[in-house]
């Protein structure tokens, strides 16, 4: 079958996922390589692979073939995400460094609070990972990574609406499992 | 580096993440859900617009078998008498030749002005819009050898008055039309529903066969269709064409060689397929 890029861009367009997969295979590879020499992180890479060709199923109208083929086509988008991710990553370091500067450190717990926390933290996490995949990953990113709802959205490559639902589900199946007061910041 | 190199379940984690977010098979962009009666509608006033733009002396142009314009025009006209009839409940329209039915209509319509032949069709045609509109769209009718729900029949009406528009511009040396994208989708979601039958039209016995058909471009999709009594696991042929030649190639306007089609998988499935789409067509 020819696999031209408006070729494949029609048969996206048309609703053929096995055009989407097709294009994976043909331009996965050089996807990542752009990714990963960029973002050196493996799995942050896989994340930008993702968004790329789910915004290419999402929207395949945005290629345009008179502007190039598409290999460079996404390639290019897959330069400019990794480095929005870096650039992203830049900001809430030194977010967090002025934070800390600014902060005065906490008082010294006592080894008896030190062991309840640890306590409390070991059973969070364990509710954490019997979420659903999809859930544990959107809360994961929420609160223990800190992102903000667009971009746990963009990380995953979902909408930031079905990110947010996800996290409130997520939540709402903590406080189930938890308890409220397990949740709430001490 | 190879698809291979790349990180296990990467491809089946995008491919995952990509089907819930756009279902396969919906297309880009949506296309708005109209009526078969709409459809109908539309197609009878693009084939109207038509027939206002033509000077008297395109009517006398030969368009299709031995007829003219007029004659073609008058031939529509005898299909609005017989689908009211079918409407009406009258079984002598049920199985008559689509053509032979007609004749005595393309007859009369060559020895009337065009201005009469044109106001003859339209009120005809305006009278079956108007009898069809809150009518039960499920309801099976039965005219000119098709036994269909209403709302399939609508839509063949629709086919079939494009197909003659089409063989009108032809004769008078005007530009081809395409139908908006929302009555195209109803005659490509049709076209593909009938398949089977037109697949059995051609190949007896019919061989099994699961077909994945991708119409390209606007008023397409994407449909997986089984054709043939399955049995158990069936060879597949995958094709890829464009919407609007796909419909030419049902209404038997063009070859499959003019399609150009795309074909993968079972070798000589497609032709079969093909040659059944195109003896969908009712003249």
């Amino acid at each position: 079958m020819e696999s031209s890029g408006s070729f494949l861009a029609a048969r996206l367009a048309a609703g053929d996922d096995r055009a989407l997969a097709e294009a994976f295979d043909e331009l996965g590879p050089a996807v990542h390589a752009v990714a990963r020499q960029i973002l050196g992180d493996a799995a942050a890479a896989q994340d930008v692979v993702q968004e790329v060709f789910v915004d290419l199923w999402v929207h395949p109208q945005r290629y345009d073939e008179t502007l190039g083929t598409l290999r460079t086509y996404l390639t290019l988008v897959a330069r400019h995400r990794a480095q929005d991710v870096v650039r992203s990553e830049l900001r809430r370091s030194a977010r967090e460094e002025r934070h800390v500067r600014l902060v005065p450190l906490p008082p010294r717990r006592s080894p008896e609070q030190e062991v309840a926390d640890a306590d409390t933290a070991s059973t969070v996490r364990d509710a954490v990972r019997s979420l659903p995949d999809d859930q544990r990953r959107a809360v994961e990113l929420a609160y223990f990574d800190g992102l903000s709802y667009r971009d746990v959205a963009r990380r995953i490559g979902i909408p930031e609406g079905t990110a947010k639902s996800r996290v409130r589900l997520a939540l709402a199946k903590l406080e189930t499992m938890l308890g409220h007061e397990l949740l709430e910041p001490s | 580096m190879t698809a291979d190199a790349l990180p296990a379940g990467l491809r089946e984690r995008v491919l995952t993440a990509a089907r819930e977010l756009r279902a396969p098979g919906r297309t880009v962009p949506d296309v708005p859900d109209i009526s078969p009666v709409e459809a109908c509608s539309r197609a009878a006033d693009a084939f109207l617009r038509l027939l206002t733009a033509l000077a008297d002396a395109d009517w006398r142009r030969p368009v299709l078998r031995d007829l003219d314009v007029a004659g073609l025009v008058g031939h529509l006209t005898g299909v609005e008498d017989d689908v009211q009839r079918a409407l009406d409940g009258d079984r002598d329209v049920a199985c008559v030749d689509h053509v032979a039915s007609t004749q005595p209509a393309a007859d009369h319509a060559a020895s009337r002005s065009p201005e009469e032949v044109r106001r003859a069709w339209r009120a005809t045609a305006d009278r079956t819009l108007e009898r069809v509109r809150g009518a039960d769209l499920d309801a099976v009718e039965r005219v000119h050898g098709l036994r269909l729900p209403l709302g399939a029949l609508l839509v063949v009406r629709a086919f079939e008055l494009w197909t003659h528009e089409n063989d009108i511009r032809l004769a008078a040396g005007l530009p081809a039309s395409v139908p908006d994208a929302a009555t195209l989708r109803r005659m490509t979601e049709l076209a593909v529903r009938l398949l089977p039958y037109g697949v059995a039209r051609v190949s007896d016995p019919v061989a099994p066969l699961d077909v994945h058909l991708v119409l390209t471009g606007a008023g397409g999709g994407t449909w997986d269709v089984a054709v043939g009594e399955r049995t158990g696991p069936a060879p597949e042929v995958a094709i890829v064409a464009d919407a609007v030649g796909f419909c030419r190639l049902v209404a038997d306007r063009i070859t499959q060689a003019d399609l150009g089609a795309q074909v993968s998988g079972a070798a000589g499935a497609a032709d079969v397929v093909l040659a059944g789409a195109a003896a969908l067509a009712l003249d």
